[in-house]
């Protein structure tokens, strides 16, 4: 667990009790994750921006539901994050408000202003490992998570078995866990 | 997408659905049939984890700059929006569980710590080959992992023949560990034998081990099925496939 790490667990906590203060620490803590992955599974910066609204909004609103002993927080936040981000790409009227949005997106501050080193580090070694894959395993992967696509929709755009998606997906998750040196 | 495919999963199967749930991958019935057998299978859910905070680190790796004003927009949101209570939990588990004797907790690891000792003990001195040692490692391995499911629930029983049976069960581990102390020497060869008994049916589980200084070491038994009682009984040499005495004492293994 990176060192940070620890630091979000605790402000979750003092969100939990109303501080809105450590929310504001929080937020500059998670909104690039949580943006930059919603963006990358929706595309669409308006409703990208409105998601991720809905995801701090929620982070604020049940921070007493996270548990340390099942997680690390910012686990628990991007997991929400990626529900909210698939279940807005399945909802049946997405496309719909995917046309209604397209052309009303607000002032976007120059990439890499709040990135830290040490997170660029983190996210080399992380596209360092993704490469280290077979190529099945990580197109599988990736287009699962980054794509938002179901098993299903994966193993039809690779002409590939779903039972083969299924294991090449987490054998694939298993040396992504060994190769960043997870620890859960 | 196949429509006409399989509708129920076995557990094997379900298990290596484990990378998909944690990518949000899942849908439908195999998403409810998975989150079923989460519940039911901690091996899953350390592994649900451990891929999640994985998919945590692919996500930092694509962060990225949201529009200023959001900033703004959340932090005005969050101080007009009620936060949820806390969910209050009735009792903190413990990892094993006594049935019936709530003031035996510290015993149970005891019992449970010393039947490790033992089965390793006893792995070591009666293999002779590398093939024996390993095997008695392999078994001292699961026997280890059973008491440490978070499920495994410790039961001593008073058998009706006198002396007592020590039972720790893990069901999402399919496996259980058996000792006993006192039970009464038997001659002719006869043999303790233990069975997973459900309704009318029962099922061979295996042989206690003869007895050094009264006591039986650790024996474990695998396949335990939802719903199942381990029982045993008094049988003729080298065991039989189905009991023919009353058993001496049965203890059911969930609920």
């Amino acid at each position: 667990m990176p060192e940070h790490e620890e630091d979000l667990g605790g402000l979750l906590t003092m969100v939990a009790q109303g501080d809105e203060a450590a929310f504001e620490a929080a937020y500059d803590r998670l909104a690039r994750p949580v943006y930059g992955l919603i963006r990358k599974v929706l595309r669409d910066p308006a409703q990208s921006e409105e998601v991720a609204q809905e995801v701090l909004l929620e982070v604020w609103r049940t921070a007493s539901r996270f548990d340390a002993t099942r997680g690390s927080a910012m686990t628990w936040v991007m997991t929400i994050a990626h529900r909210r981000a698939v279940d807005r790409v399945r909802s049946v009227s997405a496309e719909t408000q995917r046309e209604q949005k397209v052309s009303s997106f607000s002032a976007v501050p120059p990439e890499g202003v709040a990135e830290t080193v040490e997170s660029r580090l983190d996210a080399e070694r992380a596209r360092r490992c993704l490469d280290a894959l077979t190529e099945l395993q990580r197109q599988s992967i990736t287009l699962a998570y980054y794509g938002g696509y179901t098993y299903p929709e994966v193993a039809s755009l690779l002409s590939t078995a779903l039972g083969t998606i299924k294991t090449r997906v987490r054998d694939g998750l298993i040396r992504m866990r060994d190769c960043m040196g997870v620890s859960w | 997408m196949k429509l006409g495919r399989r509708v129920r999963q076995g557990r094997h199967e379900l298990h290596g659905l484990s990378g998909l749930y944690a990518l949000d991958a899942l849908t439908g019935l195999e998403l409810d049939q998975f989150e079923h057998h989460l519940h039911r299978c901690p091996p899953c859910e350390n592994e649900v984890r451990g891929f999640r905070e994985t998919a945590t680190r692919l996500a930092q790796a694509v962060a990225a700059s949201p529009p200023l004003a959001l900033r703004e927009r959340v932090l005005t949101a969050a101080s007009a929006t009620r936060q949820l209570a806390p969910e209050v939990r009735e009792m903190p588990r413990t990892p094993i569980r006594l049935a019936g004797h709530p003031w035996l907790p510290r015993l149970a690891v005891a019992v449970a710590a010393a039947a490790v000792t033992a089965a390793v003990a006893l792995g070591v001195v009666q293999s002779s080959t590398q093939q024996q040692l390993s095997r008695a490692r392999a078994e001292n391995r699961s026997v280890a992992a059973v008491l440490a499911a978070p499920d495994a629930r410790l039961t001593v029983r008073r058998t009706t023949d006198g002396g007592l049976a020590t039972v720790v069960a893990s069901p999402s581990r399919h496996a259980l560990i058996i000792s006993t102390a006192g039970l009464p020497a038997l001659s002719g060869g006869k043999v303790y034998e233990l069975w997973f008994v459900t309704g009318q049916t029962a099922r061979r589980a295996g042989l206690l081990p003869a007895p050094a200084a009264g006591r039986t070491a650790p024996l474990l038994a695998s396949g335990v099925q939802p719903g199942d009682a381990v029982a045993l009984t008094v049988e003729p040499a080298g065991g039989t496939n189905h009991p023919t005495t009353t058993p001496i004492v049965s203890v059911p293994l969930s609920g």
